[in-house]
């Protein structure tokens, strides 16, 4: 069976070209068996998609060492867990994993749009199906995962496989990659999108409304793959940073960025019918950063901690990279006229302009990453020396930038469309703007002189000021109508209109996220040698080392430390930091221990023992609110939810009720 | 046993790509020229909702809410005057990009019944309506 899955991958890729070619031959000469046909091909395509990774699958849970990727990536004694997600843990399985889910992604987009969008729907077909096409020449030419080992013309096997890398041994890296590729390949469908549009010169904004639930649900899966490997890095790389403006972080960055710009933007465009033009920019731009991040992981060009590959995939990608620019490029200025705005930013204090700035503060930061990442790469093309561009750049660049958009995030709600009045205001930047003055000037009398964390944390309360002020007022409105009590109007006003209210929410947790990395001003650490019953002290803790272990198991061997942990002489936890060498891949690897609380973790890595194998050596971190980033988190998935979710007024629209509110604009009109 | 099953595989996606009957293709959908017009003029009507509400719960001067309201309404006159000149949301056109619709009559060319509608099948012998029926 271990040519099968190569048979399937190729008869994939033949099926992709016809789809690509069936599509757009069907929609030119108008021939309707053509397209369905086409749209036949892109289900045979999932489907033999699905079958060759689940051919891998199995190759990797029954131990199949014939298979070459299944000898590198895994090996007998590893859990079944990490097995199965040795199905991304090499390059050859990971292309494999992105095409699955892009032609898992055409299906649901063929089947959610067969009685819709009917003149672009083949474009997008065809558009996806270009992608499809393109990863699937790797996986059947390039990086094949079904490759074989053999001696000669006879097939053979080895005894036990390499292994996979134990910093992917974790749990949350065993689904960040599958995540994080759901947001990187799920931005194909506005890209898809956006060129059907554009090709067809389709009238009116409805492919939008189809895009932008879309572009939050892949944004959404995006977001949760960043924090997954934030919180990855934190809980198992033993330097207890969650973010390191690693090129490979950045590279998941940037789509991101851009994707919450457009998400942001395409509000202008539905409301006022403005910034078309920049709303197909930011697709565009979103879906080629995702394929320039792939290219960025799977080439090798930049070095990174993650270092995943050193492969010849580069010039594959810098052409397809060419292609998709040029082809958007082209779309873009001969559509121009297509795209002509039908409104004008009136004043610079209105929300529209407060989207603006926060459109433009967001290419900044996106385009000083990208600058940063690719510097190496610049420099020694120009200089012929390659030269890293440190944390201390992106920092400089970052938090300014970050800081901005934190405090739009609280202008922009407070903000009328067209205008505001200096009376509106006033009335509505009163309040928030005394809390975050109160707060900086609280926190500086209370000693705080860090700058950008007096800042931060000031404009934290800001807006959360505002955001508070938002839902009180719609709640008290609702709440004097009804007469229900406060918390029933304030769930009430948030299933009325689920989009600004459950965008509000999403805010809150960027916010909290904020909260928690200006904690990261007050981080201290200290790294000791120590044998059993050493103490040593860090901010308030008191450490003492109970017992030093070391063992094996069938996987790998262990150091294992014991740590009393107290405070004022009152015993707090003991902490079980361990240090692990796996004998497959002969690699090490960290298991922290963490002490998680509100106000601050603390965190002790086993980091090895000394030369003379007599003491441990121990790295003691202090990282203050830093559980804040993860509270955010989950408020962040929150309000996304939310957002997605149909509002309760719309849902009735959509039933035929017209609204009382409407009715009385039709009134006056007449 | 593997090449017998790769074989299997093609000929059934080969089959499964190619074999399309006439009832697979989707029904045509009438597409109305006004269309995108009723979709922004329920925008405006969104725009004014939020409006009210805004105003409502005191984010907006009296001032500031006279004038954005006189702009929807100026954007909703003109919208409407748009839909009049394109002969009224009521009038509907065939999509052009779509599968022709299979011919429909009122007169079973098999068993000669008659019906109100035009049907793609005879309601009382089930034989198709598209030869010689009356259309």
């Amino acid at each position: 069976m271990e040519n099968l899955g190569a048979i399937a991958i190729l008869l994939a890729f033949c099926l992709g070209i016809y789809a690509l070619v069936g599509s757009v031959a069907g929609a030119w000469r108008q021939k309707p068996f053509l397209i369905a046909s086409a749209n036949r091909a892109i289900y045979a395509v999932w489907f033999l998609l699905t079958t060759a990774s689940a051919l891998l699958v199995y190759a990797l849970l029954t131990s199949d060492f014939r298979l070459a990727y299944v000898a590198a990536h895994s090996n007998r004694d590893m859990p079944p867990l990490y097995k199965f997600a040795a199905w991304w843990g090499g390059q050859e399985g990971s292309l494999l994993l992105w095409s699955w889910l892009l032609s898992c992604y055409s299906v649901v987009v063929l089947f959610t749009n067969r009685h819709k969008h009917r003149r672009i729907m083949p474009y997008v077909s065809a558009t996806l199906m270009t992608t499809q096409v393109f990863f699937l020449i790797f996986n059947a030419f390039v990086a094949n995962p079904f490759r074989v080992l053999a001696v000669g013309r006879e097939i053979t096997s080895v005894p036990d496989g390499n292994g996979l890398n134990p910093l992917l041994q974790y749990w949350a890296m065993a689904i960040h990659p599958p995540i994080l590729y759901l947001g990187y390949v799920g931005f194909a469908v506005p890209f898809a999108f956006a060129m059907g549009s554009l090709i067809t010169r389709e009238p009116g904004d409805g492919w939008l409304h189809t895009i932008r639930r879309w572009t939050l649900v892949t944004w959404l899966f995006q977001s949760c793959g960043i924090l997954l490997g934030a919180g990855w890095a934190y809980a198992v790389l033993g330097w207890g940073g969650y973010w390191g403006w690693d090129p490979v972080e950045n590279a998941s960055l940037l789509p991101w960025i851009t994707a919450t710009a457009f998400l942001h933007s395409v509000m202008m465009q539905e409301k006022k019918g403005m910034m078309k033009v920049w709303n197909v920019v930011l697709i565009s731009a979103t879906f080629w950063l995702c394929i320039f991040g792939t290219f960025l992981t799977r080439s090798g060009i930049v070095s990174s901690v993650h270092a995943f590959a050193q492969s010849p995939i580069g010039k594959w990608f810098t052409g397809y990279l060419a292609l998709v620019g040029a082809a958007a490029l082209y779309l873009i200025l001969s559509r121009l006229d297509y795209l002509k705005t039908r409104s004008r930013l009136e004043s610079v204090i209105s929300r529209e302009s407060s989207f603006l700035f926060n459109n433009l503060l967001l290419l900044v930061s996106c385009f000083a990453i990208l600058w940063g990442t690719l510097f190496p790469v610049i420099s020694e093309a120009v200089t012929g020396q390659k030269i890293s561009v440190d944390v201390p750049f992106f920092n400089r660049v970052q938090i300014p930038v970050g800081l901005s958009l934190l405090f739009l995030t609280g202008v922009a709600p407070l903000l009328a469309w067209r205008r505001s009045s200096p009376a509106s205001l006033k009335r509505n930047f009163m309040l928030p703007g005394i809390a975050g003055i109160g707060t900086i000037a609280v926190l500086f009398a209370a000693g705080m002189r860090h700058f950008y964390a007096l800042v931060c944390f000031g404009l934290c309360l800001f807006v959360a000021s505002t955001i508070a002020l938002e839902f009180y007022r719609g709640a008290r409105a609702i709440s004097v109508k009804t007469g229900q009590n406060l918390a029933a109007a304030v769930v009430e006003l948030t299933r009325r209109n689920t989009r600004r209210y459950g965008g509000y929410t999403v805010h809150i947790g960027i916010v909290l996220m904020f909260v928690g990395f200006a904690g990261s001003a007050f981080n201290k650490n200290l790294t000791v040698d120590v044998g059993i019953g050493d103490t040593f002290h860090l901010g308030r803790y008191d450490l003492k080392v109970l017992e030093l272990r070391e063992g094996e198991n069938p996987n790998y061997t262990w150091n294992h430390a014991v740590v009393d942990v107290s405070t004022g002489g009152s015993h707090l936890a003991n902490m079980e930091p361990e240090r692990r060498f796996y004998k497959s891949s002969q690699q090490g690897s960290a298991e922290v221990s963490i002490r998680r609380r509100l106000h601050e973790d603390l965190y002790l890595n086993f980091a090895g023992m000394t030369d003379d194998n007599a003491k441990a050596v121990m790295q003691a971190y202090v990282f203050p609110l830093v559980s804040w980033i993860w509270i955010g988190f989950w408020v962040l998935i929150l309000g996304t939810l939310i957002c997605l979710t149909p509002s309760r007024v719309r849902a009735r629209k959509a039933r035929g009720a017209e609204p009382e509110l409407a009715d009385e604009l039709v009134v006056a009109e007449r | 046993m593997t090449a017998l099953v790769a074989v299997l595989l093609a000929l059934g996606a080969i089959l499964f790509t190619l074999a399309i009957r006439r009832n697979d293709l989707p029904e045509a959908a009438s597409v109305s020229p006004t269309a995108h017009l009723e979709e922004k003029k329920a925008i405006v009507y969104d725009n004014f909702r939020d409006l009210q509400f805004e105003y409502r719960v005191g984010k907006l001067s009296d001032t500031d809410y006279q004038v954005a309201k006189a702009v929807l309404q100026r954007e909703l006159a003109n919208l409407n005057a748009e839909i009049e000149r394109l002969g009224g949301a009521k009038t509907a056109v065939p999509a052009t990009q779509v599968k022709p619709v299979p011919a429909m009559g009122t007169v079973c060319p098999k068993c000669g019944a008659k019906f109100a509608q035009p049907l793609k099948f005879c309601g009382e012998c089930a034989a198709p309506m598209a030869k010689g029926g009356a259309a």
